[in-house]
């Protein structure tokens, strides 16, 4: 390029870079060594509404105030003194100059997303100038804000539960499994509640699938209601049976949890004319408790104990909980 | 193998904890945070077991951002985080958790402005110190095995590699990473030169 443009004549080299400058489609200013604009094309006055005769001369905070002390006015001066360019992005830098897309983002203050860089300019015999080159990125930045909200939704839809929306098993395996982890590391009790809907399946016989189904969501909604921390899930573990992992939890606090479940249902009072226990819905519980430790204890023992708990409920009569608490091994029945 | 004596050994050490401090205060403004990083050791080690130690073997995938430096010392400095890392420290400064595994295009620009600050910093602490200057490329961000990431420049086998250690801290997470300069023989020597005047100068 340098060579070719020795061979051209300078005035038209001159008039041929001018119009470069102008037909390019980034922003390019470039600022002397005083911090002073002596560059201003044409992208920065369409993007800007500020014109190149009135940028021209001026100094870079006293065009742009805001600028004063900010990363860009930083990265102008390391140019300037040290002579190392600058990238500026816009995921971390939010705009830095008034550039404005339309005329109606414009007057909506909706200022353009912009890549900077910052990149001292030396030739022999001249001060460092620093040239400024702003690309507008904000297709990229939409792109990304559209596929960013698909990977939410998808990673959302791969872990909850179809019909009543709340954790799947999925999510449960995962989260049991890091709760199970985090218990053993810091010594503190897990404790596991395993739900079943008693008489469910005469339930759905008597008033048919939707109706169950129903049934199903309204109960979901009614067990996640009982848990109130970030960490505590209630998940649907198959069929009319749900889970509730409840870390940093001993087994009397896993029982209150149990008995706030219960009133819940009841609370719903949904009719079911074929419970040999109830003329409404009701559920039975099954609780397990560990403290485990870094060598003992698995996640699976925790979850065949409760499972063990839940049966001794429905075979003690329904409609009630079962705890077995940690070692050493106990068992109440309420 | 290079050696530095003791003494020239901690000079560097001092100034490259100077230069990744002032690399850590331009974050902190940039994210309203604090941030914080130190570099506990420097090593010297040829390009094949500086590529091992970082995982070649096991094939981890590692995180590069790399800029050439020119000047009267020549070197392309590579900033190096594990890939997940990266992931993390760039949500960590962007403060939004993206569910995707690895980096968007902008997730890459801004880890591209992480390294600038990062390199320039230890460079232009470098050359300040020094009393000299270099003139520096814009970052180039990459991703692939650690023999992929410095095989930067394309120089020969032999080539040197002053790796620092660098540790990274933001918000309660500790994360760790290296930055690498590639350096060939000629520039050893310049670094070595360089060093003694500015011991002997002190």
């Amino acid at each position: 390029m340098t060579q070719t443009a020795q061979d051209m004549d300078a005035e038209v080299w001159f008039d041929l870079s001018r119009n470069v400058l102008k037909a390019v489609n980034i922003g390019v200013a470039v600022l002397d060594d005083q911090q002073t604009f002596t560059i201003w094309n044409q992208w920065m006055e369409r993007h800007s509404s500020v014109l190149a005769k009135d940028a021209i001369g001026k100094r870079l905070t006293v065009l742009f105030p805001e600028l004063e002390n900010s990363r860009l006015h930083g990265a102008v001066q390391n140019a300037l003194e040290s002579r190392l360019p600058a990238l500026l992005s816009q995921t971390l830098n939010k705009a830095p100059f008034p550039l404005f897309v339309t005329p109606k983002d414009a007057r909506e203050g909706h200022r353009m997303q912009q890549a900077i860089q910052v990149i001292p300019i030396t030739a022999p015999g001249m001060p460092t100038h620093c040239l400024i080159q702003i690309t507008d990125v904000s297709l990229a930045v939409n792109r990304e804000a559209i596929l960013r909200q698909q990977a939410i939704e998808l990673r959302s839809k791969m872990h909850s539960d179809g019909l009543t929306g709340i954790p799947n098993r999925r999510r449960f395996d995962e989260h049991a499994e890091e709760s199970y982890r985090l218990a053993a590391r810091n010594g503190q009790p897990i404790s596991l509640i395993m739900i079943d809907i008693d008489f469910f399946k005469q339930y759905n016989d008597h008033y048919g699938h939707l109706q169950g189904d129903q049934c199903l969501i309204e109960v979901a909604t009614a067990l996640s209601r009982a848990i109130k921390r970030p960490m505590d899930l209630v998940a649907r573990y198959g069929g009319e049976e749900f889970v509730v992992v409840l870390p940093d939890t001993d087994g009397e606090g896993a029982m209150k949890i149990a008995t706030d479940m219960r009133s819940n249902i009841e609370q719903l009072g949904i009719e079911h004319a074929q419970s040999a226990v109830s003329n409404h819905a009701t559920i039975s519980i099954g609780i397990a408790t560990h403290t485990p430790t870094r060598d003992a204890g698995k996640l699976h023992d925790l979850i065949s104990q409760a499972d063990e708990a839940l049966y001794e409920a429905k075979h003690s009569g329904r409609n009630r909980f079962v705890c077995h608490a940690d070692l050493p091994p106990s068992s109440d029945t309420y | 193998m290079f050696e530095l004596t003791e003494l020239q050994h901690d000079a560097l050490v001092e100034i490259f904890n100077m230069g990744v401090g002032s690399a850590a205060n331009a974050m902190s403004r940039i994210v309203n945070e604090e941030v914080a990083m130190s570099v506990p050791k420097i090593t010297f080690q040829n390009r094949a077991d500086a590529a091992m130690a970082l995982g070649d073997r096991e094939s981890r995938r590692i995180s590069g951002v790399s800029q050439r430096y020119e000047g009267s010392l020549s070197t392309d400095a590579v900033l190096m985080f594990p890939e997940e890392k990266s992931l993390e420290i760039v949500r960590l400064m962007v403060g939004d958790a993206v569910p995707m595994e690895e980096l968007t295009e902008m997730e890459q620009e801004a880890m591209s402005e992480i390294g600038n600050i990062i390199l320039n910093a230890c460079v232009g602490t470098l050359a300040n110190i020094f009393n000299t200057e270099l003139q520096g490329s814009l970052p180039n961000y990459m991703v692939g095995s650690s023999s992929d990431i410095l095989s930067v420049g394309d120089k020969s086998n032999d080539d040197i590699v002053l790796m620092l250690h660098i540790e990274f801290a933001i918000e309660k997470h500790r994360i760790d990473g290296y930055v690498a300069f590639l350096l060939d023989m000629m520039s050893m020597h310049d670094l070595r030169q360089h060093i003694d005047n500015y011991l002997a100068g002190i």
